[in-house]
């Protein structure tokens, strides 16, 4: 399991070729890297599209990938893509103070070389799941299983609720989870950063 | 809709796509105030780390989704 940037670039030559397994194995690690690069963006930007966007870029750009050296390539590329991304949106938001605007443009930025959660969360988390109220649960599964393919209202009619009640039993999911895992003397946020409260 | 309800819709990683394929916005993130909107990027934080921690391959519902575009 890749856990450094030597064993991320490493992935370079296969995803290069499409192997998408490679690829698999490489967003697990860059994914959290590339999103907590985006806080400073949440305000004014939606960072989901944004790093979906990057990521899918890598995917195309790969091949043309040359390792620099410096380590971490690809995660560095999809960083800088989607900055440039969120940089392009905030210069077209006429909605933003030109300060506002300014100081997201110039602010530097940061991966985040923390290391992912322990493995053995795993089993705590499913635990953890397993114990949620019915309508939590479903709510939760139901998000899990789809994996962004359909919009909540689709999922919602699947389980014969209203898109309200729905949204609010996944948010209810989560809470409880953390509620759970808090419990169990898990140490939260899971290396996530928080730029707000929740 | 009120802001709880529009926060978790934000979470989702399902985003429509334009004619080109391009990845839409999340009409909910309009309806979002900027301090909201950071609550929200909070919560997606702790959210997909959730759902890479319960994965078997660690990954989260964004990185599925990705892949099931790649793999169309």
């Amino acid at each position: 399991m890749p856990a450094s940037a030597a064993d991320r670039d490493a992935l370079l030559p296969a995803i290069a070729a499409g192997d998408m397994r490679a690829f698999a194995v490489w967003l697990r690690d860059a994914e959290p890297r590339v999103r907590s690069s985006l806080a400073r963006f949440a305000r004014a930007v939606d960072t989901e599209a944004v790093l979906q966007e990057a990521l899918l870029r890598i995917w195309q750009v790969a091949g043309r990938v040359q390792l620099d050296g410096r380590g971490d390539t690809l995660v560095r590329l999809a960083v800088q893509i989607a900055h440039n991304l969120a940089i392009d949106h905030v210069r077209r938001d006429r909605r933003l103070a030109p300060t506002e605007r300014a100081q997201l443009e110039s602010m530097p930025f940061e991966i985040d070389d923390s290391p992912p959660p322990d493995p053995l969360l795993r089993a705590l988390i499913v635990d953890c799941i397993e114990k949620l109220p019915k309508q939590p649960s479903a709510a939760l599964h139901a998000r899990l299983e789809n994996a962004g393919f359909d919009p909540d209202e689709t999922l919602a009619n699947r389980l014969g609720m209203q898109l309200n009640t729905f949204l609010k039993n996944f948010g209810r999911a989560r809470s409880l989870l953390l509620d759970c895992l808090r419990g169990r003397g898990v140490s939260l946020p899971l290396n996530a950063r928080q730029p707000g409260g929740l | 809709m009120d802001d709880e309800a529009l926060i978790e819709q934000l979470l989702s990683a399902h985003r429509e796509r334009d004619a080109h394929g391009a990845i839409q916005w999340a009409p909910a993130f309009y309806d979002l105030s900027p301090e909201a909107r950071e609550t929200a990027f909070a919560a997606l934080l702790l959210q997909r780390a959730l759902e890479a921690g319960r994965d078997n391959e660690g990954l989260s519902t964004t990185a599925r989704a990705i892949l099931g575009r790649i793999a169309g």
